[in-house]
């Protein structure tokens, strides 16, 4: 299936390029943040998109009821359809939206459950409507929906909402539906936003790092959350090519598996996220010596990176420690529910622009985890395709594989 | 479906107990059991709603042991007893199983877990944010752990060692036919060979009254009367429901008895839907519908029962009431059964309902439908008998857009 759209919103701004010039330059949206009062937190360090240009207010009917993951997906959106030159559907019913999301509209309802528990539970006094508004779109299915509801889409609808593999999950979903003839244009991704529930919670997990994240890194502490939204616009190759549509990339394949190990720490033998890429390889039916790079879930977390590289042996072997690694969560952090489609947008414009963006973070590769993770500055590599992966809460393992589009065949 | 798809066990949780006998018996008699919600945080509003279909003290303990349960949140309890209850039914482990893994040596090592929530784990939610609001350094990691949406369907891949992919949706309504769709795709495309999908919920005093303050159940009475014209919003429920599904060989191979046969499934999406509500597109959804039918050879002259999603509802009837009607285009409908007016809505006693109806189980009338709504042209069973059905439509249209359908067979006769 081809890819010719993309859009991003993540810490770095509003759009693509904003998001390249970050990747090619190995820096980092990390940093201070102020989405909330996280004064009484144990951490100070997000990816916070910064505040939307003027003019996207006044191009959404209801920008201002929308929840912060709403807005994130709806711009996203369109700049990948955009990018696909798509200014419209001739059949509705043949488009489908696949969203990730962990959290929805968890901010707003945050803000709603504050003022309810200041008003001893009394929700809204005098004029509960108004308040209630803050809750119409929070549900973890509302960015998804609203962006199904702003491009008149008719097609399927789903949102998968399991935890930090979600959007890689509803990448595999679109792509279901895209072979099964169900659709003929997905638009795939996800969108989360800062809140405190997350914030909190990984910071009582002690998950996360008081300086920006260092994935794979000597001495590493920890993860960097971030938010924002990512949207890839997904055809079939021959329908992309024939209404003249450019590919940035072709999404060859999905696979999925559960760790059966434990709700937060991944099973530190890897068994269970080496499956989900072996699962992702046989379903695009290559071999793993076709995968030229892999962006990898790297959180940072001590024991995320560990049972990731060990899964990474199970499945590259030898030839792991030459295969360029990289990981975008040390540019936007870890967006939960959307991380896996900002990588997957990460990893489609290194495969497009022929290189491997560096992760920044500064000190030496764990020696326990030789990997050649690319530092520094862009790394020149003309991949045929590469891996992008994606552990969760409840060992829910994603891996998406996206090779390079040729006008003359895969990878070639 | 390139490969024939059965349901060979189903398990079952919700206020009329525990177990598909007493879903069928709660059908049959066609009374809701309903429980005072409690109302002593203060966030109801005076005069609102007060009662619900709770699960109300049933004892989980048969299926998930207090010490294994001690790590679980409400969700996550009873998504995994109703998994158990369900691979028990389908004869895969028995009860004396519930403590190992069966996964570790059995055929359940690469099942699929897909599970779907609409509001996730919601008192655990609660009380993780009433701790942050205090005091973010006093958050318990035990409480964001299980307040993810996907920890009842982690909770199943641990607990039975089963290894293929764990996904959650969280697609409102919707959520609990996606599911099953996904559930059936995962194994269908060669990915597992079994699938445990369903639903689960929790009906929180926060969420209660937040449902009653945006309108959406019924009033003053408390009493659902789905496609009824007095019809003013639905009985709040709580429950978790699994199936079993897998290949029709192997089920055949390990001897387990179809409990229904999963003909086709469908999805569609109505814009015109607020982000709280339900829309007018019931021209969208009957295409869905249809497409949904003609996937699997069908039109809808070859559906002769429809399990409806309706719950009493204002909109969220009249859009599953002319969406059918779309896609039946004038020709009349076949007889409709609304277990929401029993179960509730959420937990999925409504999906597990439709497997009983596709096995031919009775039902009862169909409780506060008393008058036909004349713009909806539906009128919901009114109890006696049905004839054993051969396609059973379950339909379901979620507030916020979403749409979806099951067909189920009955048990294939013997060539």
């Amino acid at each position: 299936m081809a890819v010719t759209g993309l859009g991003v919103v993540s810490g770095l701004g509003w759009g693509v390029a904003p998001f390249l010039a970050a990747l090619r330059a190995g820096r980092t949206g990390l940093g201070p943040f102020g989405r909330f009062d996280h004064s009484g937190h144990r951490t100070h360090v997000a990816a916070q998109v910064p505040d939307p240009p003027p003019e996207l207010a006044s191009r959404y009917r209801r920008w201002n009821r929308l929840t912060q993951a709403d807005r994130f997906a709806l711009a996203a959106a369109d700049e990948a359809l955009a990018r696909a030159g798509l200014s419209g559907f001739p059949d509705p019913d043949q488009v489908g939206v696949f969203f990730g999301s962990s959290t929805g509209g968890m901010y707003e309802g945050e803000l709603f459950f504050a003022d309810l528990l200041a008003r001893g539970g009394r929700a809204g006094g005098a004029s509960p409507r108004a308040r209630l508004g803050l809750l119409t779109s929070q549900p973890v299915s509302g960015p998804g929906d609203e962006l199904a509801r702003h491009l008149g889409v008719t097609g399927p609808v789903e949102t998968l909402s399991s935890a930090c593999s979600s959007a890689t999950l509803a990448l595999g979903a679109a792509l279901d539906a895209l072979r099964s003839g169900e659709v003929e244009i997905a638009l795939a991704g996800g969108s989360d936003s800062l809140c405190q529930l997350t914030y909190a919670g990984f910071n009582a997990l002690r998950a996360v790092s008081e300086l920006p994240c260092r994935p794979f890194r000597e001495g590493r502490e920890g993860m960097s959350i971030g938010e924002g939204a990512a949207v890839l616009v997904l055809e079939p190759l021959e329908r992309a090519l024939a209404r003249g549509a450019v590919p940035l990339a072709e999404l060859a394949g999905a696979g999925a598996s559960c760790d059966a190990h434990h709700m937060t720490a991944p099973d530190p033998s890897g068994r269970g996220a080496a499956a989900a890429v072996v699962a992702a390889l046989a379903d695009a039916g290559m071999e793993p010596g076709e995968i030229d790079f892999i962006n990898a879930h790297g959180t940072g977390t001590p024991l995320n990176d560990a049972a990731e590289w060990r899964a990474f042996e199970q499945v590259f072997g030898e030839r792991l420690k030459d295969m360029p690694l990289t990981a975008t969560k040390a540019i936007v952090g870890h967006l939960l529910g959307s991380a896996g489609a900002v990588e997957a947008a990460a990893t489609i414009l290194c495969l497009a622009g022929a290189e491997v963006h560096p992760t920044p973070g500064g000190g030496a590769v764990d020696p326990d985890l030789p990997v050649r993770l690319v530092q520094g500055a862009p790394l020149p590599f003309a991949a045929r395709a590469a891996v992008s992966t994606n552990l969760a809460f409840g060992g829910s393992n994603a891996a998406v594989v996206f090779s390079v589009f040729s006008a003359t065949g895969r990878g070639s | 479906m390139s490969r024939g798809v059965v349901v060979t066990g189903l398990g079952t949780v919700g206020s009329f107990g525990g177990g598909r006998e007493a879903l069928a018996a709660a059908l049959l008699a066609a009374r809701p059991r309903l429980s005072a919600v409690d109302r002593s945080a203060g966030y109801h509003r005076p005069g609102g709603a007060g009662r619900a279909a709770l699960l109300d003290g049933y004892d989980l303990s048969r299926w998930v042991p207090p010490r294994e349960g001690r790590r679980m949140s409400p969700p996550s309890k009873l998504a995994l007893a109703a998994a158990r209850m369900a691979l028990s039914d389908a004869g895969i482990i028995g009860i004396a199983g519930i403590d190992g893994r069966a996964g570790d040596t059995g055929e359940l090592s690469w099942a699929a877990v897909v599970m779907s929530t609409v509001f996730g784990p919601a008192s655990y939610t609660e009380g993780l944010l009433k701790q942050i609001l205090d005091s973010p350094e006093s958050a318990s990691p035990f409480l964001f752990t299980e307040s993810v949406a996907n920890a009842p369907a982690a909770q199943i891949g641990i607990a039975m060692g089963a290894r293929g992919a764990g996904i959650t949706i969280a697609q409102r309504e919707a959520g609990l036919l996606l599911a099953v769709a996904r559930g059936a795709a995962e194994f269908g495309a060669g990915r597992a060979p079994l699938a445990l999908t369903g639903t689960v919920e929790e009906m929180t005093p926060l969420l209660h009254s937040v449902l009653d303050r945006f309108g959406a159940l019924a009033h003053p009475e408390e009493v659902a009367r789905p496609f009824d014209r007095r019809r003013s919003g639905f009985l709040a429920g709580e429950g978790a429901v699994v199936l079993v599904l897998e290949d029709e060989e192997a089920a055949r191979e390990g001897r387990r008895r179809p409990l229904a046969r999963l003909l086709a499934w469908g999805r569609a999406f109505d814009p015109s839907a607020p982000a709280a509500g339900w829309g007018e597109g019931q021209a969208a959804l009957g295409r869905g519908l249809l497409r949904c039918l003609a996937r699997a050879g069908l039109e809808p002259g070859d559906i002769d029962l429809v399990v409806s999603g309706a719950s009493g509802s204002r909109t969220g009837d009249r859009l599953e009431a002319l969406t059918l009607r779309a896609a039946w285009g004038g020709r009349p409908l076949p007889p409709i059964l609304v277990p929401k007016a029993v179960t509730g809505e959420y937990g999925g006693g409504f999906l597990a309902a439709a497997v009983l109806a596709a096995g031919g189980a009775p039902f009862g009338p169909t409780p506060g439908f008393a008058e036909a709504d004349p713009e909806l042209g539906v009128v919901p069973h009114a109890g006696g008998p049905l004839p054993a059905p051969s396609r059973v439509l379950v339909s379901t249209v979620a507030a916020g857009g979403a749409a979806a359908w099951l067909v189920f067979g009955g048990e294939e006769p013997e060539p």
